[in-house]
């Protein structure tokens, strides 16, 4: 197969899981919420849009409502959901991915089910080729990439990204300076499945193809190898770590098809991914870019106030 | 394997009109092998207090050491137990001593922990996956099925129940009776307090997860004789183990006994209420997790305070 396919498709998925990453760095990073659902949301994504692709709405229009309609759903579970402990929040959220893949796969009334739904190409025009198609998708995912990461970016370093950041640091001392822990980490949590019903509807558009399988739990795990593994609550992290874990990813798969290793290189991939995990976790528990610090007047002036003593 | 499972009970829910009996029958069966798992999640969980989720690798590595004793070495089906239980032990205190351990000396979170697990899982499940193939393997052994009464059994059910039974009573006499089974109880509901009292934490946390990785070998392999071998054995009940774990409440061995019991009853009821209400069995695997998150959301202690003492 031409070998530029290949990195045009490295490309493609880096965006698309960059996303998630991001969502989940808003979660975990910023916020502390283990949420290891990121999958339902990202299912309901991608449902979402083949079903609104095929009603003849403009694409734009199904992203969005895609996009939105995780995000409800995000809100409304995580009412009761996030008064519980962190690890039986990760347990919830992992036990509500589940269902809701067994209902898509079990209710063929939604999407066929195990058969699956294919979604037409909302960018096409005569005469495109392959390659060409798969750059408009290039610019199509990074252009809500970079729209997300902006979003991302100015809402981490506001007044609002030094409350999620003070919820994660101390719950009670957060709520005695009157920010309801609740109220903010529900709003993180609809944010957070928002960003991942987009990515959910960008590669269920890029795919062209969808079923019940593509949503298992590994999913999940991807996204939070890319957040421990680029850096918790910081953006750029996020990306970085998106960027590394596809390259391997779909790197060992190129490997695959180009190389002869005596060892499967799937499974040597998974094997290398836990090690290095482990070693992160043990050595560098801030991933690969630690978290900036906080920017405001005050800081500054007590950092120079300090420098001066 | 749950799939071919769900359409044995369909048509038994067809062509009997639901006998009751052997519904009985099938839960205990159910609640037999989640006890076991459960009972071994729920000592590591209770002492570490992270939720492990390469308890379903440890699972799946005593099914397939087993499998390498039984029909690699051709020593037959009995060795496969006293092989899963080493096995899978070692591979547990290997685990605590090479990744929990040092992780939690550093600090980490209970987030961390899991991640940790998590990718431990990645490892040994890729490990498993390359050196006997992702292609799903089975016991040569063929267990003979027989009627009593009205209930069909099959040999290696009731192997089950009797180990079952034999790991509760064991376990039982463990925790109350002997010098380690006290330890392990105390260092599980204060560790500060133990290491005071002159408990050797480490030994008992060694003791531990030995015992738990054990059992879920045992589990796995049971699970692998009813059904077939695969690298993601493990995982197809490890959220159903949750399940039993936190209804039990965590830590809590009498009550991971009674909720093993209770959500295999849920399911197996809950099989035939699907098929009458006309939906499709595949949901039996989302009984035991709507009964996880509603107990999280409304009882988080679980059956814990009714059996107080363990």
């Amino acid at each position: 197969m031409d070998p530029l396919i290949y990195i045009l498709d490295i490309v493609v998925f880096t965006g698309i899981f960059a996303i998630v990453a991001l969502s989940l760095n808003l979660e975990y990073g910023f916020t502390g919420l283990g949420n290891f659902g990121k999958v339902a949301f990202f299912l309901i994504g991608a449902y979402a849009y083949a079903l609104l692709i095929e009603t003849g709405l403009h694409f734009i229009l199904c992203l969005a409502i895609a996009a939105i309609l995780a995000g409800l759903v995000g809100s409304l579970i995580s009412l009761p959901a996030l008064r519980l402990r962190e690890d039986y929040l990760a347990i919830v959220t992992l036990a509500f991915g589940e269902i809701i893949r067994i209902v898509v796969k079990a209710e063929h009334w939604i999407a066929h089910g195990v058969w699956g739904i294919t979604i037409p190409p909302a960018i096409y025009w005569q005469g495109a080729s392959f390659r060409m198609t798969i750059v408009t998708h290039i610019g199509l995912v990074f252009f809500c990439l970079l729209i997300c990461f902006i979003l991302v970016q100015l809402i981490t370093n506001s007044p609002y990204g030094r409350i999620m950041r003070a919820i994660r640091e101390d719950e009670i001392a957060a709520a005695t300076l009157g920010k309801s822990r609740l109220k903010y980490k529900a709003q993180v949590f609809m944010m957070g499945s928002a960003l991942a019903g987009l990515g959910g509807a960008l590669f269920a558009q890029y795919m062209g193809y969808i079923e019940p399988y593509m949503f298992m739990p590994m999913v999940t795990f991807t996204v939070w190898i890319m957040v421990i593994l680029g850096g918790p609550a910081n953006n750029w992290g996020a990306l970085l770590g998106a960027t590394l874990v596809e390259l391997f990813d779909r790197g060992t798969k190129m490997v695959k098809d180009y190389l002869l290793v005596p060892v499967d290189p799937n499974n040597l991939q998974y094997i290398l991914l836990g090690i290095l995990i482990i070693f992160i976790l043990l050595y560098r528990p801030g991933g690969m870019l630690k978290e900036s610090q906080v920017k405001t007047k005050a800081v500054e002036r007590a950092s120079q106030w300090k420098r001066r003593s | 394997m749950v799939c071919s499972l769900s359409k044995h009970w369909l048509l038994m829910v067809y062509f009997i009109v639901v006998n009751w009996a052997q519904v009985l029958f099938n839960s205990c069966v159910t609640g037999s092998l989640y006890l076991i798992s459960a009972v071994a999640l729920t000592l590591v969980y209770g002492l570490c207090r992270f939720p492990n989720f390469a308890h379903a690798e440890f699972m799946a590595f005593g099914a397939y050491m087993g499998y390498f004793v039984a029909e690699q070495l051709g020593l037959g089906f009995p060795f496969t137990f006293v092989t899963a239980f080493l096995a899978s032990g070692t591979l547990g205190v290997l685990s605590y001593k090479g990744v929990f351990q040092p992780l939690a000396k550093r600090g980490a979170t209970i987030i961390h922990q899991m991640i940790a697990s998590i990718a431990l899982g990645f490892i040994i499940r890729h490990s498993i996956g390359e050196i006997w193939g992702w292609a799903p393997l089975s016991f040569r052994v063929v267990w003979s099925s027989f009627d009593v009464g009205m209930v069909r059994v099959t040999g290696i059910w009731l192997w089950l129940i009797l180990a079952a039974l034999v790991i509760g009573g064991v376990m039982h006499l463990m925790l109350v009776k002997t010098k380690i089974g006290k330890a392990m109880r105390a260092t599980s509901s204060n560790p500060e307090l133990a290491l005071s009292s002159g408990i050797n934490i480490d030994r008992v946390a060694l003791t531990t997860w030995f015992i738990g990785a054990a059992l879920a070998g045992i589990a796995g392999l049971f699970r692998a004789a009813g059904t077939r071998l695969s690298p993601l054995l493990g995982w197809d009940i490890l959220l159903p183990t949750f399940a039993v774990t936190i209804l039990g409440g965590i830590g809590s061995f009498y009550g991971a006994i009674a909720a093993a019991f209770i959500i295999g009853l849920a399911e197996n009821v809950g099989v035939v209420i699907l098929v009458s209400l006309g939906l499709s069995t595949e949901y039996r695997m989302a009984i035991a997790f709507v009964i996880l998150i509603l107990t999280l959301i409304l009882r988080p202690q679980g059956l814990s305070r009714v059996f107080r003492g363990a």
